[in-house]
């Protein structure tokens, strides 16, 4: 089974362009997330995929079916939202049992499907509840649960993780990874949150302004970021990005220069992750002075704030950083297969 | 609160209560006076009680089919008022569409005009009808003003329900009017019922309507009050034997959905 947009864009009335020309292929089984900043399309992608929202152009087809017209109880989709959406009056049996009874599955086999689902995951002692006597997290779960009973072809899920607190955040993270590698459902999850979107899935979409600018797997979209925004939406701290340009193979920037011998010449921002800095102890050949600002301790790792005229950047070491303190000396090699080059102009990489 | 203010507050309520249950106490008792207690200039409290008035008007006048005629008119106009006024609410509450909060606002308006500007062209309408006279003709003209009723107060309610319930609804297999029908209606059945106790109410105690439209088979028991102001008098017995009958199954009514009504009617306000 394939997934595809293709062309798809969304103007709402007050003339917002939520998406604009969005194509996307995916297959079955995948864990596809939809990743980008509040309004970047991501939900509206994910709206109109389920139904719930009508694309103004473009085509949305499973196989080659065109399914763009077609009603949400009509695309085998079900959807997990950020507030959960349970149904106040049922319990939590009829609310997972709701969309077997609405698809007329006999009542004996409605049960055996619900305990079973609710075993998985951890809600068979709360069947008799209503929703308002569940937390946060039980209550996403009892969500999560009414998506997966009946088997749809795709599960949706629009922030889903939004509501819950930190470390029920991360818990139900993972607990969604291992559900993707017991059951093989494919996921389509929203979420503006990049480590969600690192550790869930498969491939990431990464969405700005209504436009897709990255569609890869995690490993890729944080090692080769396609452009300067993708390069710092992933990955925290974010990657240091300094403007500069380049002359004769020779990186200029505020307070140093870099030799850069492939490039080519022009305006770029150079970036380089703050994890990928090297803190040597004495100054080589390779290594730029800059002037320790700050230190903060992110426990087992240490950040350095440092600068160096115009230029600033952060430094996360994996080690005691001893002697160091504020106003230091230090010195940084930023190793050549690390840096990344972005065009001034656009942010695209460049290669 | 000190106890300064809790004592006022009380008293408050005390004179609260007995200036809206005086006049109850006086219909009741009223209706087991003779005449000459009732017209007494100066109010009797200990009195020689008659049971004569319930009999008298209910089985020698005839007036028992009134309270029935009561009933199937309040009933109906509430069922009419709600089937057709929900549905239209949930629109209002869900939908966007051009003019709909001009569309929302003539829903108003219909209560705006006097209803005695109305009755006329109504009972001129009834009449080419051929319906005046019959229940039917109390129950349209009630509707009139329950539907705006139910479709005001209807919206808020579904108003007060996240989307995301519909959207889940609709996820879960529902078409849009299934999600109304399953989902909606069920979730705001508090707001359905307070707003079907007001429109009960509302018309069973309405009369200008129902004393032009009906005048002997399908009279309320409003219209069959003014009945006894005979050219011998008011019959003050009568008339509070009537008023206390009329006055039962409101109360019952009431104190039978008193809970749904409460949560109905402060809905938004507690909600979260």
């Amino acid at each position: 089974m394939t997934i595809s947009f293709d062309q798809v864009s969304k103007v709402f009335a007050d003339g917002t362009i939520a998406l604009d020309n969005l194509r996307l292929e995916f297959n079955q089984g995948e864990f596809i997330v939809l990743l980008g900043p509040s309004g970047s399309g991501k939900t509206t992608a994910c709206r109109i995929l389920a139904g719930l929202e009508q694309a103004t152009s473009g085509s949305v087809s499973i196989d080659g079916r065109d399914i763009t017209k077609l009603p949400p109880r009509e695309r085998n989709m079900s959807m997990v939202f950020q507030n959960y959406a349970l149904y106040s009056h049922k319990t939590v049996f009829e609310n997972i049992a709701y969309p077997l009874r609405v698809r007329k599955i006999a009542t004996g086999q409605i049960d055996e499907k619900v305990r079973e689902i609710a075993q998985l995951l951890q809600i068979d002692a709360f069947l008799n509840r209503r929703p308002s006597q569940l937390s946060g997290g039980q209550a996403q779960r009892v969500a999560v649960a009414r998506a997966l009973v009946w088997n749809p072809d795709i599960c949706l899920m629009d922030e889903p993780l939004s509501n819950l607190d930190a470390i029920l955040r991360l818990q139900t993270r993972t607990e969604l990874k291992r559900l993707h590698g017991d059951l093989g459902h494919t996921f389509v999850f929203v979420t503006h949150d990049q480590e969600e979107a690192m550790t869930l899935g498969t491939r990431i979409a990464v969405l700005n302004e209504g436009k897709l600018v990255q569609f890869d797997t995690p490993k890729r979209v944080y090692h080769e970021p396609a452009t300067r925004f993708v390069a710092e939406f992933i990955g925290r701290p974010a990657m240091n990005i300094i403007d500069g340009e380049i002359e004769a193979g020779i990186f200029h920037a505020g307070g140093f220069e870099i030799s850069v011998p492939q490039q080519p010449d022009g305006p770029v921002a150079m970036g380089i992750r703050p994890e990928q800095i090297v803190l040597r102890d004495r100054a080589t050949d390779d290594t730029i002075e800059f002037e320790l600002d700050v230190i903060e301790l992110v426990e087992p790792d240490t950040l350095l704030f440092v600068k160096n005229n115009e230029a600033a950047l952060v430094v996360r070491v994996l080690r005691e950083v001893g002697q160091l303190e504020r106003g230091s000396v230090v010195h940084l090699e930023l190793p050549r297969e690390n840096r990344h080059f972005f065009e001034a102009l656009n942010g695209r990489r460049r290669i | 609160m000190t106890r300064a203010w809790k004592t006022a507050a009380l008293a408050a309520v005390i004179v609260v209560l007995v200036l809206m249950l005086l006049p109850y106490l006086w219909i009741f008792l009223t209706s087991f006076k003779t005449r000459l207690d009732a017209l007494a200039d100066i109010p009797v409290w200990a009195f020689a009680p008659t049971f004569d008035h319930y009999p008298k008007v209910f089985i020698d006048k005839g007036y028992l089919p009134l309270v029935w005629n009561s009933i199937i008119v309040a009933t109906f106009s509430t069922v009419l008022s709600l089937v057709v006024g929900a549905p239209a609410a949930y629109v209002f509450a869900r939908f966007d569409f051009r003019g709909k909060e001009d569309l929302f606002f003539f829903f108003l308006t219909t209560r705006m005009a006097p209803p005695i500007s109305i009755v006329v062209p109504m009972f001129l309408l009834f009449t080419t009808l051929g319906i005046t006279d019959k229940p039917i003709a109390v129950i349209l003209a009630h509707t009139t003003f329950n539907l705006s009723l139910v479709v005001w107060m209807m919206r808020g309610f579904f108003d007060d329900i996240p989307r995301d319930i519909d959207e889940a609804a609709m996820m879960d297999g529902h078409s849009q009017f299934g999600t109304f029908l399953k989902i909606l209606v069920p979730l705001a059945a508090p707001g359905l019922a307070a707003t079907a106790v007001l429109c009960f109410i509302l018309s069973w105690n309405e009369f200008l309507y129902a004393f032009i439209l009906v005048a002997f088979e399908g009279r309320t028991l409003t219209v069959g009050i003014p009945g006894l102001i005979t050219p011998h008098g008011t019959l003050w017995g009568q008339v509070a034997a009537v008023a206390v009958v009329a006055t039962l199954p409101i109360l019952v009514f009431t104190f039978i959905v008193q809970k749904h009504l409460v949560r109905g009617l402060t809905f938004g306000a507690v909600k979260g």
